[in-house]
This record gives structure tokens, C-alpha cells and sequence, in this order.
């Protein structure tokens, strides 16, 4: 246990909130070759170590009282991005992932209604999403490749994932209401004939 | 004046054949010809397929093939755009598309105008109706021509399934009768379903992989989620369905069974053993058995990767609609963490820096050693005073005992026990009172006064028995 290689710099990342992907060699391979005996290091810690199924690593967040500012920030961003893709009428994840972004062409400032959202968020301003895309970078899902450009990284899998959890959710609560008002209206003689 | 009824959903028959040709200015005589062939094939089957169908199309007025494919070799681009203008067209919109695409002739568009409607190309949707559509087939022609493909439904291949399952009970009565010239006929009905089913299965193929190859190079914004409902209606409407009727054990697969068993029949009773229909019909029935379940499992195999690539995107778009929607109409405030994506952050609090643990450290090594406490083990000698009260209080029923009955149970106690204070002879006597081995009762005679060392008690007589 005690020889777990680049333990310092892996938990010294994950502990910031990164993620560590791919593109984040040699923590990833080290991860990758014995995740079970990292995770088991940390367990001992109270830390998770959570194993995406699209393969990338980071520790499971606190449920927090206070919520950092940047997250909604973050949410807001990546939801604008995903509706844009969306109505480009693209699979969404060869969208994000299969092209770089130029900063200024992103679509957050160009429709009135993505704006009025980032201004909820008291994002006002380009420079407001070159702030943010530096956090992104730091925790790993996205890398700067200029100064205007840069390209979404594996790790964006998981607001993916919350969006496909929101759904869920929907759908669950949905049938719950659903079975909730079958049992307040019970059928009728002649559908239960059908 | 004779028309083509409206029958939508058809698709050409006996316009199987491998040959293609282009229609167009350039279409020459033979062309022409064998054009003329498919289109006579094409009247001939739908009158026979029309008995399949719904709503069975009536030709009225004779058109001249030959004058209906010379207008067509003249107006191929036109015809074209009527095809895939598709639904009704106004006379206004049929001008504005012939002028559109003018004639190689050089005819004026009212006269173009005119000889579609002469040739039944276009007929109106309703007798003397203002409205027109292409004639269906005409366009199940261009459809061929143009090698595009129309799915067929599940519905179509059941109505050739229940055709080929009625022209079999007609078989078998045929057989049992030995009705030589009913088995012929019956032979001839076969084959109809089973050419129809087999072009249908790979018109279906043909048109799904289109539709596939489409949604995969298509770059118009079309939204995902719109895609998707597109697909899931594929999926839905055309390949599920159709898999329910081809699978082995489905009904396509039990018709066939049974047609193959009565052609069998038909053969080992060696009246038809040299029929050629029924050697081609069950040579078909072989071939299109095992071709369609294949051609949709073929079309699942396509359409499968594209769906679920679709579901996955149209539920993150969804889930991300919802999210933004939320926040628009609730604010930032009620937008709740359901919607956040968390971050670790490890935040250590309280925790003693080096130099303080170093301190800490060194303050233990360095403290002098002090001799270990020592503990006094020693008993007492006299009993607890309290200790000695509880005995005493123990002891009085049995020291009672011995001297009862008793006139005065409160003289009995002073006398006795002269040192007992006034407490300890009211506990006394309230223990001896209610004890469960004594009898008590007060003496009906003026209160006495009975003296303690540090006090006086009155009280009437009280006298004790055994109970």
C-alpha cells in the first residue's frame, strides 16, 4: 500500500476538486493500474475515490451548507454549451468532444436568453467566461490550447451525467404523480370490462 | 371521363428487375418500350393488388403508353418535381413548378398544363376538386426510376400475409376437390404476396438505410431532440414491428409454413408435380422466409447505434433544457444544489502546524518524572453509624417477638432502647406498625407522653399481637 506511486501528486490534485483524465499522465496510468488499492488508500482517509464509467477519476464531493459561487457558474456554462449543441441537431457528446472552441465564438453572450441566465449567475462579460474557463482548466475539464482556444476534456462527461440524473428524476417523479392520480381515479367499470 | 382513384401507401410491383435506365431528355425508344412494359405491368398488378389493398384503385380512361412516355421523356425534370413536391398542389403551384422546369418541347405551360391532366398524371383529390396530386402510379414509377424507396409497414406485409393465408384455405379446398383449374388459379394468387412481400422487405431495407445514411450526414439544424423523435418513430413504426412479423415463430414465418405444406401436398398427389408456379412459388417461399427476418435484423443492426446515440443525446439536452428553464423561471435562489455538479475540496480546519506539534513533542520529552501517587488501603474499625441504625431497625421484629402481646408498643420501645432519639423510635415503630407479621391497634385511652433524650412524644396507646 505504502508503495502506491505518485501518490503525493495524485491526491495532492484530486484533493483541489481535479479530475484526473487521460490527458493527465502519469497520475492517470498510476490510477488506471491499481485504482481498488488507491481508492482503499483513501477510504482510510474518509475520502472516496470515484472511478467514472467514462474513465476518469476524482473524489466525491461534500454535500456543502454554503455552495461556492463557481459551481452554478460552472452548471450554467456547461447547460448553454449542451442546449447550443443540441440545437445544432449533433450528437451532443461528438459536439463538445469532437471539436476545439474559440472563446469568442461561443454562443453564451450571442441570444438574449443565454445571457439573461449568465447575468443570474453574475456573469456579465467575456472576460467573466475566460475566469471561469481557467477554474474548468484547473479541475480538469477543459485545456487551454491558445489564448482564445481550448477543448472540452473527458471529466465534462460528468454534467453529462447530471443532465441524464435531472431526466431521471423528472421521469420518476413524474410517475409517481402519474401512479398517484391512478390511485385517486380508479378505472371505470367499463375499462376495467376492457 | 375515367380517373385513378386516390390510393396513397402502394408501391410498384413487377418493377423488380435489375435494369435501371435513366428517364430524361435523352430517353430513347427503347427505353420508352420497356418503360411502357413496367407501366402496362404496373396497371395489370394493380388491378390484381388492389384486392390486397384498402382501397382498390379503379382505372377509367384508357391512356395511350405510348403518348403518356413521350410526354414523360419531354418532361422528366418536371415530373420529378412533382414527385417530390409531394401531397396536393393547386393549379397555381402546378403552373408555378412547370415554369419552373419548362419542356425540352417548347409548349406553352397551359399546355403542359393541360396533358397532365390528360394523361391522369395529376388527378384531382376529389371529382371537379381544385386540388391535384400525382397519381399514385406515377409516382410509385418515379420512386423506381429515381431509385428511392418507401418503407413498407407492418400493415402492408400482414394484408400479404392474410392474402397468401386466404389463397391457401382456397388451395386446400382445391386440393380436397381436385379442382385442377381452382390449384392453378391458386398458384398464380401465391406468388402475387410473395413478389409483393419480398420487394416490399427490400424497398423497406433500402429505405431505412437511406434514412440511416441521411440522419448520419445531415448538417441541417434539425434539433437533437427532433432526431430523435424521428428515429424512435423508425424504430417504432418500421423495424420493431416488422421484426414481431418475420421472426421465426412469428405469423409471416406460420403462413409461409403452411403454403410450403399445401404446395407439397399439391406436388405428392402428382397432379401438379411439373406446375411450374408451384415449383417457383415454393422456391420463393424459401428465399423470402430466410431473407426477411434477415433484412431487419440487417436494419436493426444499422438503425441500433443511431438510436442510442440519439436517446443519450436528446436525454442530456433535455436534462440541460430543464436545468436552464428552471433557473429562468425560478432565479438563481430556488435553482437548489440538484442541479449543481460537486467539486471536491478538501478544506483542513484546526489543524496544529509543525512548529506547534514540535512544541507539544518536546514539552513531553522534556517533563520531569514525578514518584506515582500512593493509594491508602485501610479498613475501618467502627461500623457506618447509619449502618448500625439500618441493623438495629432489622432486628426489632424479632426482638418484638419475644415480648408480645403488647398494651404499648411506644412504652415497650422507650423502655428498651433508652438511647434511640425520637427519629429512630418513630422509624421504629412505624417498621413495627406495618409489618406484615404483626397485628397493631391504637388503645381507645387518653394520649400519653413518652419521653426521648431529645424530646417528648404523645400519643394514645397502641397495642401489638402477632398477626
Amino acid at each position: 500500500m505504502n508503495q502506491l506511486p505518485h501518490l503525493a501528486e495524485i491526491f495532492d490534485r484530486l484533493k483541489r476538486g481535479y479530475h484526473l483524465g487521460p490527458d493527465d499522465e502519469p497520475e492517470f496510468s498510476a490510477l488506471q493500474a491499481r485504482s481498488d488499492d488507491y481508492a482503499a488508500y483513501f477510504a482510510a482517509l474518509g475520502l472516496t475515490l470515484v472511478r467514472h464509467e467514462r474513465e476518469f477519476y476524482y473524489f466525491e464531493p461534500d454535500n456543502p451548507e454554503n455552495v461556492p459561487d463557481t459551481l452554478p457558474r460552472i452548471a450554467v456554462f456547461s447547460y448553454i454549451v449542451i442546449d447550443h449543441a443540441a440545437n445544432q441537431g449533433r450528437p451532443i457528446e461528438e459536439y463538445i468532444f469532437g471539436q476545439n472552441f474559440l472563446m469568442t465564438a461561443l454562443p453564451h453572450f450571442a441570444l438574449d436568453r443565454y445571457a439573461t441566465l449568465l447575468r443570474q449567475v453574475d456573469m456579465h462579460e467575456m472576460s467573466d467566461v475566460k475566469i471561469l474557463l481557467n477554474r474548468m482548466e484547473q479541475i480538469g475539464w477543459v485545456k487551454w490550447l491558445g489564448p482564445d482556444e481550448f477543448r472540452f476534456l473527458r471529466p465534462f462527461h460528468r454534467v453529462f451525467s447530471k443532465c441524464i440524473e435531472i431526466v431521471q428524476a423528472a421521469n420518476s417523479q413524474g410517475n409517481a404523480a402519474g401512479a398517484a392520480n391512478a390511485s385517486q381515479n380508479p378505472p371505470t367499470s367499463s375499462s376495467a370490462k376492457e | 371521363m375515367r380517373r385513378w382513384r386516390r390510393c396513397r401507401g402502394r408501391r410498384c410491383e413487377g418493377v423488380r428487375s435489375a435494369d435501371r435506365w435513366q428517364v430524361g431528355p435523352t430517353l430513347g425508344n427503347r427505353a420508352v418500350e420497356r418503360a411502357a412494359a413496367i407501366f402496362a405491368d404496373l396497371w395489370r398488378s394493380e388491378r390484381s393488388i388492389g384486392k390486397l389493398r384498402a382501397a382498390p384503385i379503379s382505372l377509367n380512361m384508357k391512356v395511350n403508353p405510348q403518348s403518356f412516355f413521350n410526354f414523360c421523356a419531354h418532361h422528366a425534370p418536371l415530373l420529378h418535381a412533382l414527385a417530390e413536391h409531394g401531397g396536393e398542389l393547386s393549379d397555381a403551384e402546378a403552373l408555378r413548378l412547370i415554369r419552373l422546369n419548362p419542356s425540352a418541347a417548347e409548349e406553352l405551360p397551359e399546355t403542359t398544363w393541360r396533358r397532365l391532366r390528360e394523361l391522369q398524371i395529376l388527378v384531382p383529390t376529389e371529382p371537379g376538386g381544385a386540388l391535384f396530386f400525382l397519381a399514385d402510379p406515377v409516382a410509385r414509377l418515379l420512386t423506381y426510376l429515381y431509385n428511392e424507396a418507401n418503407p413498407a409497414t407492418p400493415e402492408m406485409i400482414r394484408g400479404c400475409v392474410l392474402s397468401l393465408e386466404t389463397t391457401g384455405k382456397r388451395l386446400a379446398r382445391a386440393l380436397d376437390e381436385e379442382d385442377v383449374q381452382q390449384v392453378k388459379l391458386a398458384f398464380e394468387d401465391i406468388s402475387q404476396p410473395l413478389r409483393r412481400i419480398y420487394a416490399d422487405l427490400n424497398e423497406t431495407q433500402r429505405a431505412i438505410l437511406a434514412e440511416v445514411a441521411r440522419f448520419k450526414t445531415e448538417r441541417s439544424r434539425v434539433s437533437v431532440r427532433e432526431k430523435y423523435q424521428r428515429i424512435v418513430h423508425w424504430m417504432e413504426r418500421y423495424v420493431e414491428p416488422m421484426i414481431e412479423v418475420v421472426r421465426p415463430d412469428g405469423q409471416l414465418r406460420a403462413a409461409f409454413d403452411e403454403t410450403e405444406r399445401l404446395l407439397h401436398r399439391a406436388r405428392e398427389e402428382a397432379l401438379f408435380n411439373d406446375n411450374l408456379a408451384l415449383v417457383r412459388n415454393l422456391r420463393f417461399l424459401r428465399l423470402v422466409g430466410g431473407h426477411a427476418l434477415r433484412v431487419f435484423m440487417q436494419c436493426r443492426k444499422e438503425i441500433q447505434p443511431l438510436f442510442e446515440s440519439l436517446r443519450r443525446s436528446s436525454f442530456i439536452a433535455e436534462g440541460a433544457a430543464r436545468a436552464l428553464e428552471k433557473l429562468q423561471t425560478d432565479g438563481l435562489s430556488k435553482w437548489g444544489n440538484e442541479y449543481l455538479i460537486g467539486l471536491a475540496a478538501l478544506r483542513f480546519q484546526n489543524v496544529p502546524s509543525d512548529a506547534a506539534i514540535a512544541l507539544a513533542l518536546r514539552r513531553v520529552v522534556d517533563h520531569p518524572p514525578q514518584p506515582p501517587p500512593v493509594v491508602q488501603f485501610s479498613t475501618e474499625k467502627d461500623n457506618p453509624t447509619e449502618l448500625v441504625r439500618l441493623m438495629w431497625l432489622d432486628s426489632l421484629p424479632d426482638l418484638v417477638r419475644g415480648d408480645l402481646p403488647l398494651q404499648d408498643l411506644m412504652a415497650w420501645l422507650v423502655r428498651k432502647f433508652p438511647e434511640r432519639d425520637t427519629s429512630d423510635v418513630l422509624t421504629g415503630f412505624s417498621g413495627l406498625l406495618f409489618h406484615r407479621d404483626f397485628q397493631a391497634a391504637f388503645a381507645d385511652a387518653t394520649p400519653r407522653a413518652y419521653h426521648t433524650p431529645d424530646g417528648e412524644i404523645t400519643a394514645s396507646p397502641l397495642t401489638l399481637a402477632s398477626a
